[in-house]
Parts: structure tokens; sequence; C-alpha cells
């Protein structure tokens, strides 16, 4: 599974020798703001990864890359239960700090694309172990396809796209013990 | 030998990939619950992917239905299949303390495993498109222990254990004619006594028994089988409820 990847190259004017003298200062102000705006950037666009480089000068430039972790397939996650303790999208490293912990609070069975668990039961994402999983953060879905099986007491329920469209997260790891109404996937 | 019951088609196939394949196949068409029976799978499927070998003569079957309740009720139906499948081998063989069950839907006979159940649905929401109740029972052959699990219930046949040999067909009658009243049993009366005639059945209740899942493994009492169908074992952590695991003995 690729991770969303967007990479913004900004190039601006380099600065005249006599502003960059005064503007060292806040240079660091400055650069924590831009840092700042860029995890904001991050979680608005539901975005994995940013990578921003700044040339000030030819030996002088600002090189940003801020990411998180999504909910994916292969992130140690634990299932929301009940789905109203929303689960965790941890903001990663390197800017943790600056990263949105507004993140925490927002509640994926609340998401419009949201696919709920309809049972109590055990999630798969492959249709069996060792096989590729039915889907991936990105990929395009059509409405009724199989996005995961939840098991209950041998029946294997295939839950499937309640619309076209893509995948944007998957919020339950392999083999994780679901609660009817947890939220498994976000389709958009 | 019980009547055909009413209601419910039938199709013999003479090969086909999968019963369950074929019965998602063709469930879209279907006016009403249809058994498919197939002489020889060749893509024969058990839980989780694992192959399910049915040597020529033994059962390969699958009931397509299209329940209208809610997938954690159409479940339940792992239960009804299974007591059907004891109910059929009972009738045929004339022995029924030598039966047994398994939670949630293996059939033991002389404590060897003689059927395997596999159940498919897709649904979310409200209900489920169809269900796919996959039913495999060792009539003469067992397969052979290298594609044993290792832990696994050792495999009978109803041959081996009885010295009854039936047909697929013939076994097909009994299990429709069993698993139609059991059926209406459970759309009638719910849940409640199916549980009941499961438990009257249940091998190892009360007790130890280990109840493995992807992620965990679970040794406890096996106290009983709750309304839900859950497994309920009496563990070092206390009473637990298990909805989905593969069971030791």
């Amino acid at each position: 599974m690729l991770p969303k990847r967007h990479y913004v190259r900004a190039n601006p004017e380099p600065a005249e020798d006599t502003l960059r003298t005064e503007m060292t200062d806040k240079t660091h102000e400055a650069d924590v703001a831009f840092i700042k705006a860029l995890a904001e950037l991050l979680r608005e666009n539901d975005l994995t990864e940013l990578e921003v480089k700044r040339d000030y000068s030819e030996d002088d430039s600002l090189n940003v890359r801020v990411s998180r972790q999504m909910m994916a397939a292969a992130a140690p996650v634990q299932v929301a239960v009940p789905a109203a303790a929303a689960p965790v999208a941890a903001a990663a490293a390197p800017v943790a700090a600056a990263a949105p912990a507004a993140e925490a609070a927002a509640d994926p069975a609340s998401h419009p694309g949201a696919v709920t668990s309809p049972m109590v039961g055990t999630v798969y994402l492959a249709p069996e172990p060792g096989a590729a999983s039915f889907i991936s953060v990105g990929q395009q879905v059509s409405e009724g396809d199989t996005l995961l099986i939840v098991e209950a007491m041998k029946t294997m329920n295939h839950i499937p796209a309640p619309k076209s469209g893509t995948v944007k997260r998957i919020l339950v790891e392999d083999g994780a013990a679901v609660e009817f109404g947890s939220p498994l996937a976000i389709i958009e | 030998m019980s009547d055909w019951p009413e209601g419910y088609g039938k199709r013999i196939l003479e090969e086909v990939d999968s019963t369950l394949d074929e019965a998602a196949r063709i469930a879209p068409e279907l006016a009403g619950p249809e058994w498919i029976l197939a002489k020889r799978q060749t893509k024969g499927r058990g839980r989780r992917g694992r192959d399910w070998k049915d040597p020529k003569g033994n059962f390969a079957a699958a009931l397509v239905l299209r329940p209208s309740e809610a997938p954690n009720v159409v479940a339940l139906r792992s239960f009804v299949a299974a007591l059907a499948v004891a109910d059929a081998c009972e009738a045929l063989t004339g022995q029924s303390a030598r039966i047994s069950l398994k939670w949630p839907n293996d059939v033991l006979l002389n404590g060897g495993k003689l059927s395997g159940i596999l159940l498919e649905s897709a649904g979310q929401g409200a209900g489920v498109t169809h269900l796919a109740v996959g039913i495999g029972v060792n009539l003469i052959e067992t397969p052979m222990k290298e594609w044993l699990e290792p832990g696994a219930v050792w495999p009978v046949s109803l041959l081996s254990e009885t010295g009854v040999q039936v047909t697929p067909e013939g076994f097909l009658t009994e299990l429709a004619a069993a698993y139609a009243r059991y059926e209406l049993q459970f759309t009638t009366y719910g849940f409640e006594p199916i549980r009941k005639a499961w438990l009257a059945r249940a091998a190892k209740l009360g007790e130890v028994i280990t109840a493995r899942t992807a992620s965990s493994e679970t040794e406890g009492t096996f106290e009983t089988v709750d309304e839900e169908g859950n497994l309920v074992l009496n563990s070092a952590k206390g009473r637990i409820t298990i909805p989905a695991a593969d069971i030791f003995f």
C-alpha cells in the first residue's frame, strides 16, 4: 500500500542581504508558524504526508516533512469499543507537537462516508491469511465491492461498499474484534 | 426416508468449483431457498481459505437463502445447520448418543470431526443480500491426515464409524428435511429453542477448552452459548464471550 504523498516546492525570490539580517531573529518563529500551517493543511486534506522545501537563498533553505499515521491496515490500533470512543489517529514524528491533537476527537463513526460493522465479530481485511487485502487506502471501489469480512460463528459476512468512491481510511486491523456499529472504513 | 421439504429447490451438479461460489452466483435469480449438491468440488473451501477436501462419495452442498433478518441474526443459522446435520446423521444411522456438536457448528461422531459448515453472507446495515450455508460431510472417506492442522479434531467418516453407507443424494434428502424443520422453528420462535437443542448436544460443556483467534488464545470452562450465539468461557480473566474463534479441546 502506497501512502498518499503530496510534494510542494516553494521557491520565493531570494531575499536581499539586508533584509536577511533583520529577519534572522524572526526566522525561528516564522518557521514554527509555517510548520504548524503545514500540519493543519495535512489534517484538513486528509493527507498522509506533506513535504515542502523553501529555498531562501543558495545555501539557506528550509526542508519540512510532516506526516501522520493513518489508520491503515498495518497500523497496530485498538478498535473503538463502543463506537463513541474514537480510535486515535496518532500524530507521528517529526512534527508531533505541531500535528493537530484535534484529530483524536473526531469520531469516524459519525463521518458521512463511514462504513460500520453490522454485527459483533472478527474483522478480516483479506479473503484468507496471506492473501492481498480487499482494499487499500487511496483505492477506487465500486458500489457492492467487498471491503472486508466480519465473521461471527463461522458466518463470513462480506461488507460491501455502500457507494462507489475512494477508500480514505481503513479503521480496523486484520483480526480485530469489532462491535455493532464500529467504524470499519471511510469511503468518499 | 424423509420427503423432500416443500418450498425448497434442489439442483445437482456433476462438478463445481465450490458450492459456496455457485450459491453466490445463483442467489440473485432465486425466488426461494435452494439446495446445491455437487458430486465433485474442485475448490472446496473451509474457514479462512483452508482447503476442504471431499473425496468422491462424500457430501458437499450449499443451501442458498435470502433471509430478511439483520446480519447478526442471519449468522445464527450456523447452529440451525449443525442441528440439521446431526439430525440427518441420526435418522440415517439410528445412533444419536455418539453425535455431538462443537461450537459453533462442527458435527462430531465418536468425538471425531464428521462435518464442516461454513456460512457466507453479504450485507451491511439492515440486511444481507443472500446467505449461503456450505456443508461438507465425510460420508465415505476421511481426509488424509497430512491435510489436517495441528491440534485439529481427528476426522472420521459416517461409514468408518457406523458401517452405514449413504449416497450424497440420500443424505441431502434427510438433511433438507431436517433443516426445513429447524428453519421453521427458528423463524417462528427465534433462537432460544435452537440454542437449547444445540446445548443438549454440545461437546465439552462444563469442561476446559481453548478458543483461538488470529490475535489471541483464551482457555476457560465452556459455560454456555448465550442468546446471541457467542461462546461463553469462564477464564482466569473472568467471564468472556467470544463471537468468532477456532475451538480446541
